[in-house]
């Protein structure tokens, strides 16, 4: 049970970090190709949000491990 | 003239190196020397992902800047598996790192990011005011 429990609690985390990276990534990928101009102030919103995002999935990874 | 992103990925490394050195040295002079050395683990891992990140958003946007298609990703899975080795290797080697100072020093840069992120955003409309 303990595998099972680990599993979904990586899946779950996993699936709300792509689907938020992804609309992060996507936008500013677009923004750059519109104005590559104004890359620098796109990529440090795109950093902090990527890492904000990515904090839930490493901690939840981290926790399943130590519930396995 | 530094932009934007490189001052402050530069100014995030320069906190967490900051802050690595003062863990080494409460680890040597301080006598709770396992929770000290757990935080040490996590905080140096902590320190190769915030490096992976910055490494690798910065390639993304010269790739889309420069109009060719991005080949990599953002690495998202090596930063897993680097938090995944830190509990790992505090798990195997129970007797010298503390497992929840490990977690603590895996988020730390988080935390450094998001008081930077907070810290220059007052810098900012303080100077917008004056």
């Amino acid at each position: 049970m303990g595998a099972l429990a680990a599993g979904i609690a990586i899946g779950l985390a996993a699936l709300g970090a792509g689907v938020g990276n992804g609309l992060i990534v996507g936008r500013t990928v677009e923004g750059i190709a519109r104005q590559p101009e104004l890359r620098g102030p796109l990529m440090g919103t795109m950093f902090v949000g990527v890492a904000l995002v990515e904090a839930v999935p490493i901690l939840a990874v981290v926790i399943a491990f130590m519930v396995m | 003239m530094m932009s934007n992103f490189d001052s402050m990925i530069t100014r995030q490394r320069k906190w967490m190196l900051y802050w690595l050195a003062i863990l080494v040295l409460c680890a040597g002079f301080l006598p709770y020397t396992r929770i000290f050395l757990g935080l040490i683990l996590g905080s140096s891992i902590s320190l190769y992902n915030l490096w992976l990140l910055q490494y690798k958003s910065e390639k993304l946007g010269r790739t889309i800047a420069a109009g060719e298609k991005p080949r990599t990703g953002l690495g998202t899975f090596s930063r897993m598996a680097a938090a995944v080795l830190a509990v790992v290797v505090a798990i195997r080697f129970d007797a010298y790192f503390h497992l929840y100072a490990v977690i603590f020093g895996i988020v730390s840069s988080y935390l450094i990011m998001t008081i930077d992120i907070i810290v220059y955003q007052f810098v900012i409309r303080n100077r917008k005011e004056d």
